[in-house]
């Protein structure tokens, strides 16, 4: 997991000119959603991701209706899945105000807003996510009720599937010292050469005669037992000693 | 009209809480005095006499120690003498409500305005009063809802907009109360203008007009130009830069340096923090923080409501963040401070307020501390169980405790608001409203919060199992679990997950900023197929053991020096001094030797460490 918030809330990659729009007062202008927007598809183009400044956006929509977009509120969210198990999807999902059917129907009459069906799809996926059940989640991520989403959506997210496995690397990372190859292999999606390979990447190493990847050490998975003890020093209760003389 | 200012000027003097008198003096008669002249006036002016008659029969009905308190009220506010501003605004206004106004509106700002030379300041500030006063006590109507933002629009602009910073000053309480009321106002209404069922046709008509009253957009426009106009933000960040006075006034401008914005723009800073809460932005509610310490040594204003609320919301953002010890250590911090303060408050109006926040405080710590144990302060963790421990009991206890979270966090959420009004404008759409209402956005806000305790539902039993074993093999631990292991090994997983946050470390800037730490005391590592466990413990307490024992030496040796000279029966008198004596020296490490039994090996350990 990511040691510190400040790559979340400012990340490295985040230009100037966005920085300005995240932080001042310039990002309640609706004029100033374009250029918030092209950002985002420059995110999912790029494999980066600014979850403050896609927050921006659903502001944006949340004050002004009339901009609403469903394109990029799903791609908005596609994106935030990925950060589990950190809650953006749910901060996310927060800004959504509901939109009553009527108007909605009304404002989309000739293309239906995909939103009210995809919603709840990527809401099972993240759920999945946040319950660790990574085998699960390629199971419905590779099914039929998730075609439309993966044909119109993160398909066009550079790296959509491989920042899914990212958070099961982060989870796995933390929780084991050594882990089964069968099982890591159902957590990532991959198997033979692949997950050879994808291990590899990682630095793990893999002994084939046994089927076990061992996972290096890191903060998280090595534990001591410790004693806390209370530190304080004397001269901190020199008040009270001095008032018992 | 000028005859009766005199008679009211010269009981001026008397003082205000000399009811009876006054009311002596009986109410003035006076709808006589136009009888002659009604036969020759055309009707436009005849409208405007009924009107002034009526508003003089109403000013006929104000009781003279009221109107004597409105002229004194007037007189303070004319020459800045905060003392009896604050007199009047905390004692005076209070007493006459619950005197004459308990159930009824204090006079309009039209009827009492010649009694204030029609001062158009001080008639805004009155109507800030009469229009809270109807919030608080009464039910106000959609008039009172518009004008009261009307009225507030004016106080904004004529504290922006004038040519250069207005000489008023006015009292810290009273300046958060006016950002306050201003919020307050605004969430009432989008609460009310959400309920579409219950509109008369007039208010109907008159959402349907969709003006720009109470929008967000007007809302934050005028929190962001007080905290603009105030340069609040960069005020806060030169005192962290320890800049001088010198140094901070050239930074923060001529406005800035006067206390009323430099305040005002305090409070709206905080004021953000609450829209942005109310409209489910918690991210952003934390980063308009930016700038502000959390800090009550040094206390930028005394306003204990201004504390308790920052606290409150920051709490609740950190919540919905996950950053549940971060929650935890705002709510013991403030809770702590309520405590205190509690001997100072009791009759503070406002103590109410802040003791019904305090509650709903304590209803999120015990949330905060269901979804991440951890060792707490004994003081707010005693309260908690005394208050919540049936619901904390069961919060601990994964799914089967999930009505409780559902119960706590519904008392205690913040009234969450949705930021567009329904489509009053669209008779259509508005039905379709009205038969199928959208969810409502506490509910909303909720469903996400249950999803992730949802999440973390399998960890306390998990806990309850692991915290026997040192190493276990995880098909037995499943098989405990009564579940498979691929499941088990997820959830240990998740367990894993939860027992790492977010937290700000000690002195990082800013709210949102915050380092990756474990908040278990339970940790464990899965080797293949082995899980191995791992506990911290604490050590035995040294510092409190420490604190007492020497208290209970000075009340030993205090009784002894009070104690009268042992003279008589020889039996009895020797042993006390010497019972004393034993107990004297435990508190000093000099004479650990004296002490006998089981303390005697904690004393012992204490020096080894």
């Amino acid at each position: 997991m990511a040691s510190s918030a400040s790559t979340w809330t400012s990340p490295p990659t985040r230009p100037p000119l966005i920085e300005e729009l995240v932080s001042g007062v310039d990002r309640y202008n609706p004029s100033n959603v374009n250029i918030l927007e092209d950002y985002l598809y420059h995110q999912i183009r790029s494999q980066e991701y600014d979850c403050l400044a896609n927050l921006a956006i659903l502001k944006l929509y949340q004050f002004n209706p009339e901009l609403y977009n469903p394109d990029v509120v799903i791609n908005i969210l596609i994106k935030a899945l990925t950060s589990a198990p950190f809650p953006d999807f749910s901060l996310c999902i927060s800004l959504l105000d509901e939109r009553p059917a009527a108007l909605a129907a009304a404002a989309n009459a000739d293309e239906p807003d995909p939103l009210p069906q995809l919603q709840p799809v990527l809401a099972r996926l993240h759920a999945l996510l946040q319950q660790c059940c990574f085998p699960q989640f390629w199971a419905l991520y590779r099914g039929d009720d998730v075609e439309a989403l993966r044909d119109n959506y993160t398909v066009e997210c550079v790296g959509f599937e491989d920042a899914v496995r990212e958070v099961a690397v982060r989870a796995v990372k933390a929780a084991f010292t050594s882990i089964g190859r069968a099982r890591l292999g159902s957590y990532l999606a991959l198997d033979g050469p692949e997950l050879d390979a994808y291990v590899a990447k990682l630095g793990w190493t893999s002994d084939a005669s046994t089927g076990v990847i061992t996972v290096p050490p890191n903060p998280d998975n090595q534990i001591t037992s410790t004693v806390v003890q209370e530190n304080i020093q004397l001269p901190r209760k020199s008040s009270l000693i001095s008032c018992s003389s | 009209m000028a005859q009766q200012r005199k008679v009211w000027e010269a009981d001026m003097d008397e003082d205000l809480q000399d009811v009876d008198l006054s009311l002596a003096i009986g109410p003035y008669a006076q709808s006589g005095n136009y009888d002659d002249a009604q036969s020759t006036i055309d009707e436009a002016a005849l409208l405007v006499m009924q009107q002034q008659m009526v508003q003089q029969a109403a000013f006929a009905q104000i009781p003279d120690v009221v109107k004597r308190f409105i002229a004194h009220f007037h007189q303070a506010v004319l020459d800045n003498n905060l003392a009896e501003i604050t007199v009047a605004y905390e004692s005076g206004w209070n007493r006459l409500t619950e005197k004459y106004y308990a159930k009824t509106e204090w006079p309009e700002a039209e009827v009492i305005a010649p009694l204030v030379n029609d001062d158009q300041i001080f008639l805004i500030l009155y109507r800030e009063l009469y229009y809270r006063h109807v919030y608080s006590r009464l039910s106000p109507d959609i008039d009172d809802r518009f004008h009261s933002y009307e009225n507030s629009c004016e106080l904004f602009n004529y504290l922006l907009n004038s040519d250069g910073p207005v000489a008023l000053e006015l009292p810290e309480q009273w300046l958060w109360d006016i950002i306050d009321e201003f919020i307050y106002q605004f969430q009432s209404f989008c609460v009310w203008r959400s309920k579409v069922k219950s509109k008369t046709e007039e208010e109907l008509s008159l959402l349907s007009e969709g003006s720009q009253v109470w929008s967000s957009y007007s809302v934050l426009n005028v929190l962001y130009s007080l905290i603009q106009k105030s340069k609040i933000n960069e005020h806060l960040v030169a005192l962290q830069e320890g800049k001088s006075a010198e140094e901070i006034a050239e930074i923060v401008g001529e406005y800035g340096t006067r206390p009323l914005y430099k305040l005002l723009g305090y409070f709206s800073v905080i004021g953000l923090l609450r829209v942005h809460s109310l409209l489910g932005d918690f991210t952003l509610a934390l980063k308009v923080m930016e700038s502000v310490e959390l800090n009550q040594k040094a206390p930028f204003t005394r306003v204990t409501a201004c504390h308790v609320t920052t606290y409150y919301y920051v709490g609740f953002c950190y919540i919905m963040l996950r950053r549940y010890p971060d929650a935890i250590r705002a709510f013991v911090s403030i809770l702590n401070f309520i405590l205190r303060m509690r001997q100072y408050h009791t009759r503070s109006y406002q103590y109410d307020q802040i003791n019904k926040t305090a509650d709903r405080m304590y209803a999120l710590f015990a949330i905060c501390n269901a979804l991440s144990p951890t060792r707490v302060d004994d003081n707010i963790s005693n309260i908690v169980k005394e208050r919540y421990g049936e619901q904390f009991t069961k919060m601990s206890r994964g799914e089967e405790g999930i009505p409780a979270f559902e119960e706590l966090f519904l008392y205690a959420c913040p009234k969450f608001i949705a930021a567009n009004p329904p489509p009053y404008d669209d008779a259509e759409a508005l039905r379709a409203f009205f038969d199928e209402p959208p969810q409502e956005p506490a509910q909303r806000h909720l469903a996400l919060f249950i999803a992730e305790v949802r999440a973390q539902a399998p960890v306390p039993t998990l806990r309850s199992f692991l915290k026997l074993y040192t190493s276990l093999d995880a098909a037995k631990l499943a098989n405990f679990l009564d579940a498979d292991e691929e499941e088990m090994v997820q959830q240990l997983m998740v367990m894993k997950q939860a027992s790492r946050s977010v937290s700000r470390v000690e002195n990082e800037k800013g709210l949102l900023e915050g380092q990756m730490i474990s908040t278990s005391d339970l940790d464990f590592v899965i080797n293949d197929n082995m899980v191995h466990i791992a506990e911290s413990t604490v050590g035995r307490r040294y510092a409190g053991w420490f604190i007492r024992n020497t208290e209970h030496a000075q009340r030993v040796l205090d009784n002894l020096r009070n104690a009268p000279l042992p003279i008589a029966p020889k039996v009895a008198a020797p042993s006390q001094p010497a019972d004393a004596a034993a107990k004297g020296p435990e508190a000093t490490p000099a004479a650990p030797p004296a002490r006998t039994g089981g303390k005697k090996v904690a004393w012992g350990s204490a020096q080894a460490a």
